[in-house]
């Protein structure tokens, strides 16, 4: 489970059947206030609740996502935005 | 589950009996600061093709995809095929091989 940010979206027409009516999300990790990575590999997550481009969420994996989209295990899917984050704060030690 | 892009086809004659019949395909990850060196092989059940940009699932998901059972030796498989992706800077979005053919 991590905190990211809806960064973009995707689309797709040719899908497993278990996507059908899923919002893609393209979600990137926080920094801790740095500069951004050069390089990161951003994360897909099923969208079920509703979180817009820009915001702050929360990423669940596996069966987590797979329930939060209303599946279990036989489920094409392995994450999720599970919660949009109103606020957060990082302690000193935690941002250096 | 993670964007990438189809690079390469891989065959193995000789392999774990609960692989036979799979399509094999090699995948760049997306990165936001363009293509990634790595690259990681997925089980293709959509007939996805070189160039064309895909959704990666892994473990259960990615078995579930596949739709042989859950006890298969894979544990990667796409489960989309790309037509488009947006972000919000345009950071590492570059062309679609499909889209410019």
């Amino acid at each position: 489970m991590f905190l990211g940010r809806v960064i973009g979206e995707v689309w797709a027409t040719r899908k497993v059947a278990d996507l059908d009516g899923h919002r893609l999300l393209v979600v990137e990790a926080l920094d801790q206030g740095g500069p951004p990575a050069p390089m990161v590999t951003p994360v897909v997550a099923a969208d079920p609740i509703g979180a817009g481009v820009g915001e702050e969420v929360l990423v669940a994996f596996g069966k987590a996502a797979r329930v939060a989209c209303g599946g279990d295990g036989d489920f094409a899917l392995e994450a999720a935005v599970v919660g949009i984050v109103d606020d957060h704060q990082l302690s000193e030690e935690g941002s250096a | 589950m993670l964007v990438g892009t189809v690079v390469g086809n891989v065959w193995s004659t000789v392999k774990d009996p609960s692989l036979q019949g799979l399509r094999l395909l090699v995948v760049q990850p997306f990165t936001t600061g363009g293509e990634s060196a790595e690259t990681i092989v997925a089980a293709d059940p959509l007939g996805a093709g070189v160039g064309e940009r895909v959704l990666v699932v892994f473990g259960r998901a990615a078995r579930h995809c596949i739709g042989k059972g859950h006890d298969i030796g894979f544990q990667t498989a796409i489960s989309a095929i790309i037509d488009r992706m947006e972000l919000t800077d345009g950071r590492g979005v570059d062309p679609v091989a499909s889209e410019e053919n």
